[in-house]
């Protein structure tokens, strides 16, 4: 049985105040600013700026409590926690993403063209709509841009998923150069791994740009391209914070912070970055090829 | 086809699992549990990846395209 001594019991904190200031400010902003009001979106890049200004001083203080030896093993194990609820948030939201995709291509899309127990919904809807997939031919494209094409898998999707592949293998070395206590491995590692990062951000990018400048295929080009704008911008978002967080953690590395039997901020994001990684692989797979 | 893509997605998504539970779990005293997971999870990944472009170049799979 634990002693009340063995709880960290923490000073008091402005953080989560200021969090939620940025937080309303933030969104608040946003909704007026789609209303057409200036002060709203200024309001809005205020909150934002609030939040990081927030994100960064408060988990710097927590990292100063941490390698100034204030925590103990519960207080590692409540970061364990925490972490563990992130993730679940994470994949319900990824999953829910995957679940539109699956739902549009497999149920809604085949019902719309007389799939299943649907042969009236079709003849009197749109009685010439054939279902194929990827939508290209909607129904009725009225109010949406028809897509000239889409992107090939094999050109510049292929080629993210090695680098984001070997980004998964680099950041493995700097794993292992972390526990087997070499600190020069470790860095060069995390280095390679943020290069990496950042070079498949930028041909997302150039996907994009080739998206929506040659083929006309935009976030308004139906479900089609609602789903692919929608599961691979986040997952795009996604390694934008991971890649941020992986700066931090080499950051970090450099000050000589993390020890081979202590390093859960390291694991943490070295997780989270292997997590992104297999959420491309799947899209990869769903989006590009199946 | 699409079965053998599939088990290769459990295999990653066991070992990715696994490293969260090892991660959970495994508070401090240099366990080498999660990393050796991790591992196995980037080694899969690969031979998945060239699983596909080994797939497309025997012409086994296509990509999805504009029928």
């Amino acid at each position: 049985m634990q002693s009340r001594l063995d709880y960290f019991v923490p000073e008091g904190s402005y953080w989560p105040i200021l969090g939620s200031v940025g937080m309303a400010a933030m969104l608040g902003g946003f909704a007026s600013s789609l209303h057409g009001n200036t002060a709203g979106t200024v309001s809005m890049i205020l909150g934002f700026g609030i939040i990081i200004f927030m994100v960064f001083g408060w988990i710097g203080q927590v990292i100063n409590e941490s390698e100034t030896g204030t925590y103990n093993l519960q207080v590692d194990k409540s970061f364990r926690i925490g972490m563990g609820w992130f993730i679940f948030s994470e994949v319900m939201f990824f999953a829910a993403f995957f679940g539109a995709l699956f739902y549009a291509r497999t149920l809604s899309v085949p019902w719309l063209g007389g799939d299943g127990n649907n042969l009236y919904t079709g003849e009197v809807l749109w009685p010439e709509f054939k279902s194929v997939w990827p939508l290209i031919q909607m129904p009725d494209s009225t109010n949406f841009t028809v897509p000239k094409g889409i992107i090939e898998a094999w050109h510049i999707p292929a080629l993210n998923t090695l680098t984001l592949l070997t980004s998964g293998a680099t950041l493995t070395y700097a794993h292992w150069s972390l526990m087997n206590k070499n600190r020069i491995g470790l860095i060069g590692g995390l280095i390679a791994t943020i290069i990496l990062g950042v070079i498949f951000l930028g041909l997302q990018v150039a996907e994009y740009m080739e998206a929506y400048q040659h083929l006309d295929l935009k976030l308004t080009s139906g479900i089609y391209g609602s789903t692919f704008f929608m599961l691979t911008g986040f997952h795009g978002l996604h390694v934008t914070l991971g890649t941020i967080m992986l700066i931090v953690i080499l950051m970090r590395a450099i000050r000589g912070h993390f020890r081979e039997d202590r390093h859960f901020g390291f694991e943490a994001v070295a997780w989270y970055w292997h997590f992104v990684d297999v959420v491309w692989l799947g899209l990869f797979i769903v989006v590009y090829w199946l | 086809m699409n079965y053998i893509i599939l088990l290769f997605f459990i295999f990653i998504i066991y070992s990715l699992g696994s490293a969260l539970y090892y991660m959970m779990n495994d508070s401090g005293g240099g366990s080498k549990r999660m990393v050796k997971a991790l591992t196995i999870r980037v080694a899969v990944s690969i031979a998945l990846f060239v699983f596909v472009l080994f797939s497309f170049w025997m012409g086994w799979i296509k990509p999805a395209g504009v029928a």
